[in-house]
Order: structure tokens, then C-alpha cells, then sequence
């Protein structure tokens, strides 16, 4: 998408080539057309050219009200009792690789709770090792 | 925003000369949108400067590039390339761009283009003014959105000197009177009780006064 929009009053005067601080805006001569070029890494944003415009073209808000970029798509793994999502399948990966153990997804409540279930059952098996002795 | 203004050309000219190759560095921050310290500021500079008449023996030779932002060390380290051979940097950042560059490559000359003169707004195309000192302590709350300590030669705290005369400063007769503007704003709010109270004696050591200032990041409220 297309964050600097150019709308049909553009006329190529190129004023706002002309006045851009940055270098963000060039022009080539392709044929019969002419085509303004936008660098979106060089902008600094300034505005300058959606002042200097005289015929209104430049439509600056998109600069200010983009949209998100899906830039990229991992699994996600979830609280294995409430089904929370907690972390993504490369994260945990690289936690266990480098921690040396694998991670039971439980986010922090049920983690707990589980936790403190595996203590009970640790606990009542040392009682029931105890009362066979 | 940072506002800086390119320094005289001889002045430059002047500090480069005893170098063969020289890179200007344009910094795409503060100093881009307010027209000093850009791309397109660097390739006039470099053009500019290359002229014969700025110099009795050979020019040096000046090569463009440009970084997003000058001011912070890890980026500069990183992404800041420049030509084999370069002998100074003649950078195109506020000070504190300057600076930094010049802790990173700490055999290379960092000369500054501009000078940095203030934080300001821009009020007009191409109008920048005084609005803020970094005093580090912000009255603004108080002041109906109007800074004394910037915007009244005497950083008055407690309302105007005797120097105000019908909404002017008598510094300059083109200079508004912060606390008429202050006043009136107060009215504009209907909070012109504020007027009324007195502001404590200002503790100026958040200001430069406290020796070089620094902020870490911390959770909110700790």
C-alpha cells in the first residue's frame, strides 16, 4: 500500500520535488508520461510538500492515519487449560534451546494453579511412600 | 522540534580547508523538517562548498550521505558508512547529533554545519519560533499553555515587568509579552484565578544549572 497519495488535481509541476528536504520525491519521464516517484525511507514527514502544492494534491493524511502491515505470520500456542494465547511455536523454541527444558504453555494464573496442583501430588505420594513404610 | 541554522559559509569553508575529503552527513530528524539540516541541504552544501571561491588553495573534495538519525549511538555505528579515505565529517545535525557521531568514530574530525539554536515550532511555513528551554520542570499547567521561561526575556514567574507596554516586550517592539499572552489565554479558559496564585521559587537545578542532564527509561510512577 501506498502511504503518499497523489490525488488527480496533480498537475506535475513539481513543487513538491523542488521543496522536499529530504530528497523523498522525484520524477521520471517515461514515454508519454510523466511519473512522481516517492521514496518512503527518505521521508522525514515534513509536510512541506502538502504545503507548497498549489493544487491541493498532495493527501497528507494517509502519511498520518496509515493502516497496519501484516509483515509477518507465526503459530501461536495457547494456555493448554483456558486457551489464552501466550507465545509464538518459534519463541518457545528458542526459550527451551536456550534454557535447556521444554515449556508447558500455561499463561501465568493457570501456571500456578498447576504448579501448585503437581506440589500436591508430589506431596501426597511422599505421604502415601511414608504409609507403606 | 530541534531548529538549527546553517552557519556562514566562510565559516565552514574555514574549518574544512586543511582537508582532502570531507563527508557531509544530513540527518533526517529535527533538522530535515526545518529546512537545514537535510538531503537536500548536504547536496547544496556539498555544491556550494566545492566552489574555489571559498578557498585559496585546492577545495576539498565532499561527498553526501544521510542517516536517519544522528543522535543515537547504536544506529550511527551501525548504518553510518562513509567513503575510504575520508578525513573529517562536517555534519548537518543539532549538537547532540554532532556529539554522538563524534564519540563513534573518534579519529575522525566531526565539524557542525549548523548552529543548533533552539526548540521551537513552526508557526508558519517557514517561521520557526522559541517555544520551549527544557527547563525540566514544565509550568505549563499553570500558564494557560504559554511558557514564561522561554517566551519572557526574564523568565518571569509571577506575572510582567514594568517593560510591558500594550501586549509588547520592551526588548522588541515585534516580541509579544508572554504574560499578556498568558493572561489573556487564562481569560480565553476562564481560569484567570490561576493569575492570582503565586508560583514558588523555581527550582532550577532540573535546568542546565544541575550540570548535563540524562533520563533513563523507568516504569510510570517508580
Amino acid at each position: 500500500m501506498s502511504y503518499f497519495v497523489v490525488n488527480e488535481k496533480c498537475n506535475g509541476c513539481l513543487a513538491c520535488v523542488e521543496s522536499c528536504p529530504a530528497n523523498a520525491l522525484s520524477w521520471k519521464d517515461n514515454g508519454k508520461k510523466r511519473i512522481l516517484l516517492h521514496n518512503m525511507a527518505r521521508c522525514a514527514r515534513c509536510a512541506n510538500c502538502w504545503r507548497i502544492c498549489p493544487q491541493h494534491a498532495i493527501e497528507f493524511q494517509h502519511l498520518l492515519e496509515n493502516k497496519w502491515d501484516e509483515v509477518v505470520s507465526l503459530d501461536l500456542l495457547h494456555c493448554k487449560i483456558c486457551g489464552e494465547p501466550l507465545y509464538t511455536a518459534d519463541l518457545e523454541k528458542t526459550l527451551s534451546e536456550k534454557t535447556g527444558r521444554e515449556l508447558d504453555p500455561f499463561c501465568p494464573r493457570h501456571r500456578e494453579s498447576n504448579f501448585a496442583a503437581r506440589q500436591a501430588l508430589f506431596i501426597s505420594k511422599k505421604i502415601e511412600v511414608k504409609e507403606v513404610r | 522540534m530541534i531548529v538549527g541554522d546553517l552557519k556562514p559559509l566562510d565559516e565552514i569553508a574555514e574549518s574544512v580547508l586543511q582537508f582532502r575529503k570531507v563527508l557531509i552527513v544530513a540527518c533526517g530528524g529535527c533538522v530535515t523538517v526545518c529546512l537545514s539540516g537535510g538531503t537536500s541541504n548536504a547536496d547544496a552544501l556539498a555544491r556550494e562548498l566545492s566552489h574555489p571561491r571559498h578557498y585559496k588553495c585546492r577545495p576539498p573534495i565532499f561527498n553526501t550521505t544521510s542517516i536517519q538519525r544522528q543522535c543515537e549511538r547504536d544506529f550511527v555505528k551501525a548504518y553510518l558508512n562513509f567513503p575510504p579515505d575520508t578525513e573529517a565529517i562536517l555534519s548537518l545535525a543539532c549538537g547532540a547529533g554532532v556529539q554522538t557521531v563524534a564519540e563513534c568514530f573518534e579519529t575522525l574530525p566531526v565539524i557542525p554545519a549548523l548552529n543548533t539554536s533552539f526548540l521551537g515550532s513552526l508557526d508558519e511555513p517557514g517561521i520557526w519560533r522559541e517555544k520551549c528551554q527544557g527547563c525540566g520542570s514544565c509550568v505549563l499547567t499553570y500558564t494557560g499553555g504559554i511558557c514564561p521561561i522561554t517566551r519572557c526575556a526574564k523568565h518571569l514567574l509571577n506575572g510582567p515587568c514594568g517593560g510591558s507596554s500594550q501586549g509588547k516586550c520592551e526588548v522588541s517592539k515585534d516580541i509579544d509579552c508572554a504574560w499578556q499572552l498568558i493572561i489573556d489565554r487564562l481569560k480565553t479558559l476562564g481560569r484567570l484565578d490561576d493569575y492570582e496564585k503565586l508560583f514558588p521559587i523555581k527550582d532550577w537545578s532540573f535546568d542546565r544549572g544541575g550540570g548535563p542532564r540524562s533520563l533513563g527509561v523507568s516504569k510510570t510512577g517508580e
